[in-house]
C-alpha cells in the first residue's frame, strides 16, 4: 500500500534555484526506505516536504491518500514520527522524564499510561540514570536517544529519520538498529536519511539516490 | 541607492533619526500625513524593497491596529461619534489620537527601512567612525545577526511542538499558555549556548575586542552625503521651528 505519494513536487528556496525538481515518488510502509545522497542534494528537504514543514511550490505530497494541503502539521506528526537532523529541537522541558511525557500530557491521556510508556522508553534507550538530567547538557548521543524516545512515545505508524546515527558510537548504534529492527517487526514503517552506510545496508529494502534535487537511481534488495 | 551615488550608511542613520523624530514630535495629523509621503518618497528614492519589509513587521501591523483601537476607545476628548447607554467607546479626540499613533508607527517603521539597505557590517562601522566604543558595536553587529536566527527558532520550535502530535490551535487557552512557556526553554537554553560556542569560536581564531583597531572596510562620506545631512537636519530643524512658533 502506497502510505507517502509524491506528484510533480517542485520546491525551491530561492526563485529559479530549485532543491527538488518534480519528484514522483510512492513509498511503502511495510518497506524501509533510505534515501541517500551528497550534501545538498536536497535529502533533509525531501523529508521536510513530507512532514509539511515545508510547502511545495508545485506538485503535491499525499498521505494515506489525503494531500497534506489539507492537514495540520499535529495530524501528520500524530501519523508520521520525524527526526530532526538537530535532536535538540525536539526538547522543550527541563528534564528527560518531562521531555518524554510532554506530548501525552498536552494530548491529555492518562498518568498512569504516561509513566507507563516513559519507563518503558527510558529502559529502551537506556536513559534511566538521565531522568532528572536536562536534555539540552546531555551528551550528543544521549540527546539522539532521547529525541527518538520522544516521537516513539506517540506510537507513530510510519517514522522519518533524518541522521538518526548521527552522533552514536557502535554500540549503541546496534541498540539502536536493534530498537529500529523490532519497530519493523511490529509493522511501523520507516523512511531513513542518511549517509551511514552501514545502518543502510542493515536496515533498508530500498534506497533512493537523490542528486541536485532529482531522484539518480531508486533500487531495491 | 540611485545611479551613480553610493550613499554612506550614516546619512542614512541621520535621515532616519530626522524622519522619525519628526513622526514622535508632531502631533497633528495632517503634519503626520506630509512626514509619511516624504518618507515614502525618500524610501522609493533609496530603492527600499518595501513588499519585504512590509512581510517581516505584518504582525507587528494588528497589534498597531489594535492598539490604536484601545486608545481610541479610552480617549474622552471631542464629540461623541460612538456610545452604549452612559459608556461613550469611541469619540472625535479618541479617533485622532488612534489615527495619530497609527501614522507614527507607519513612518518609525518605513523610515527605519532606509537603511535596510545598507549592510549591518556598514552601519556597525559607520558608527565605530562616528566614535561609538568598539565592543558596543560589535554588540550590537552580533544582535543584528543573530535576531534572524532566534525568530527561526521560535518557528522551528512550534513545528516541531506540532510535529509531536500536539495541535496548538485547537487546545484550550489556558493549555496553550502552558504549551507557549515550554518554548523559552530551549530558545533561552540555546541563545546562552549559542553565545558560549561563538565566545570561544572567535577567541580561538584570535580576536579581541582591543580599542585600537585596523579595519578593511573604511567608509568615507562624499560631498552628497554631507548634502544629504545638511538637507535633513536643515529641514527638521524648520519643521520645528514653523510647528512651534
Amino acid at each position: 500500500m502506497d502510505f507517502i505519494e509524491l506528484k510533480d513536487v517542485y520546491f525551491e528556496y530561492e526563485k529559479d534555484k530549485p532543491i527538488i525538481k518534480n519528484i514522483n515518488l510512492k513509498i511503502n510502509k511495510d518497506e524501509i526506505t533510505a534515501i541517500v545522497g551528497a550534501n545538498g542534494s536536497g535529502k533533509t528537504t525531501l523529508g521536510k516536504l513530507i512532514m509539511g514543514i515545508l510547502k511545495p511550490a508545485k506538485g503535491q505530497v499525499i498521505i494515506c491518500k489525503k494531500d497534506i494541503c489539507n492537514m495540520t502539521l499535529a495530524e501528520i506528526g500524530s501519523k508520521i514520527g520525524y527526526l530532526f537532523q538537530n535532536p535538540e529541537k525536539h526538547f522543550f522541558c527541563n528534564t528527560v522524564e518531562e521531555e518524554l511525557a510532554f506530548a501525552l500530557r498536552f494530548n491529555g491521556y492518562d498518568v498512569n499510561y504516561i509513566n507507563g510508556k516513559v519507563e518503558e522508553l527510558l529502559t529502551l534507550f537506556q536513559l534511566q540514570d538521565k531522568r532528572n538530567d536536562s536534555p539540552l547538557f546531555l551528551s550528543q548521543g544521549e540527546k539522539q536517544r532521547l529525541a527518538i524516545a520522544t516521537i516513539l512515545i506517540n506510537n507513530p505508524e510510519y517514522l522519518i529519520l533524518d541522521e538518526p546515527t548521527t552522533g552514536l558510537d557502535s554500540y549503541r548504534k546496534g541498540i539502536l538498529i536493534d530498537i529500529l529492527k523490532d519497530l519493523i517487526k511490529k509493522g511501523v514503517g520507516m523512511t531513513i536519511i542518511s549517509h551511514d552506510h552501514f545502518t543502510i545496508e542493515e536496515l533498508s529494502h530500498r534506497r533512493i539516490g537523490l542528486k541536485w534535487g532529482e531522484i539518480q537511481y531508486d533500487e531495491r534488495n | 541607492m540611485t545611479k551613480g551615488i553610493k550613499v554612506d550608511p550614516r546619512t542614512k542613520l541621520v535621515i532616519v533619526l530626522c524622519l522619525s523624530t519628526l513622526g514622535i514630535v508632531m502631533e497633528n495629523v495632517i503634519s503626520l500625513l506630509f512626514i509619511l509621503v516624504l518618507s515614502v518618497v525618500i524610501v522609493i528614492v533609496f530603492k527600499v524593497e518595501l513588499r519585504k519589509n512590509f512581510n517581516k513587521v505584518k504582525r507587528l501591523i494588528y497589534l498597531i491596529f489594535l492598539i490604536a483601537v484601545i486608545q481610541s476607545i479610552f480617549s474622552p476628548e471631542g464629540n461623541i461619534i460612538l456610545s452604549v447607554g452612559r459608556i461613550t467607546l469611541l469619540t472625535t479626540g479618541g479617533l485622532e489620537k488612534g489615527l495619530q499613533f497609527i501614522l507614527r508607527m507607519v513612518i518609525v517603521i518605513i523610515s527605519a527601512a532606509i537603511v535596510t539597505t545598507s549592510s549591518s557590517r556598514e552601519i556597525v562601522q559607520g558608527l565605530v567612525q562616528w566614535g561609538l566604543p568598539y565592543d558596543i558595536a560589535f554588540m550590537v553587529a552580533l544582535g543584528i545577526r543573530f535576531l534572524p536566527i532566534l525568530t527561526e527558532e521560535v518557528k522551528d520550535a512550534l513545528i516541531a511542538i506540532q510535529l509531536r502530535g500536539i495541535d496548538i490551535h485547537n487546545i484550550p487557552i489556558k493549555r496553550r499558555i502552558s504549551l507557549y512557556s515550554h518554548l523559552f526553554t530551549p530558545i533561552l537554553a540555546g541563545t546562552i549556548q549559542k553565545a558560549q560556542r561563538l565566545s570561544i569560536t572567535i577567541e580561538m581564531r584570535g580576536f579581541r575586542a582591543y580599542e585600537r583597531r585596523t579595519s578593511y572596510l573604511v567608509l568615507k562620506m562624499s560631498k552628497w552625503d554631507y548634502l544629504f545631512i545638511f538637507i535633513s537636519i536643515t529641514f527638521t530643524f524648520l519643521c520645528f521651528f514653523y510647528y512651534f512658533r
